[in-house]
């Protein structure tokens, strides 16, 4: 019993669940959504977008808020973060409108 | 036209040896120490003894490296790393800081007409 099952098990792991494991997930992988390259270049251009935005609002909304005390900015999820960001420049000037 | 950042490259910048196992931690986002952790154990133990190398020389051979300046900062390499596993979830980020943004903008906007509307009323007051 011993002498069959052990190559039996050895067999089954190797040759059926090994290889139904690796199928599986290369099945899933070529399933996932894929973005075309000109769906690529406009997810860029609006992230970047996104961000210049927010750079600006968050000026805006400084010299909004330093000309008028009573003025709450609206806290976002990034609004504290992005201080420590106004020094560096983590765009490039070419892509900047 | 650019580099496409939905491809693998190989990260030559920070590779120990071919740049195989940094290039699948920068496609997938995972610690490159666990992949290459992973890779070594898995060689070593000889559950993969034929296939983990040679799978590693193969793409060694056939990816190219990645472009210097792909990204232009840590954030947009984590950008499209989210882009590259769900690229719904990406957008769907992206047009939440959209939708903030209007918000924000919105608060902005309220401010200043209800100063002025305040404004008016004490000009008013002074008739």
């Amino acid at each position: 019993m011993e002498g069959v099952a052990v190559p039996f098990v050895l067999f089954v792991s190797l040759f059926i669940a090994l290889p139904w494991l690796i199928l599986h997930y290369v099945t899933k992988w070529k399933q996932a959504p894929k973005i075309t390259h000109e769906d690529e270049q406009l997810l860029d251009e609006l992230h970047m977008l996104a961000r210049r935005l927010e750079d600006r609002l968050h000026t805006v909304e400084r010299i909004v808020a330093a000309d008028n005390p009573n003025f709450k900015p609206g806290l976002s999820q990034s609004e504290w973060r992005s201080e420590s960001r106004l020094g560096q420049h983590d765009y490039s000037l070419d892509r900047r409108n | 036209m650019t580099a496409s950042r939905t491809n693998f490259y190989l990260d030559k910048q920070n590779a120990k040896f071919k740049g195989v196992c940094s290039g699948i931690a920068d496609y997938t986002g995972v610690d490159v120490m666990w992949i290459r952790v992973a890779a070594v154990l898995l060689t070593i133990s000889g559950v993969g003894m034929p296939w983990v190398p040679l799978a590693y020389m193969l793409i060694a051979w056939m990816a190219t490296a990645r472009p210097i300046g792909l990204y232009q900062s840590d954030e947009d390499a984590k950008f499209w790393q989210g882009v590259r596993s769900n690229p719904r979830r990406s957008t769907a980020e992206v047009r939440s800081k959209f939708r903030d943004l209007d918000r924000r903008l919105a608060d902005i906007e309220l401010h200043y007409t209800s100063r002025n509307r305040q404004l008016a009323d004490e000009i008013d007051s002074l008739r």
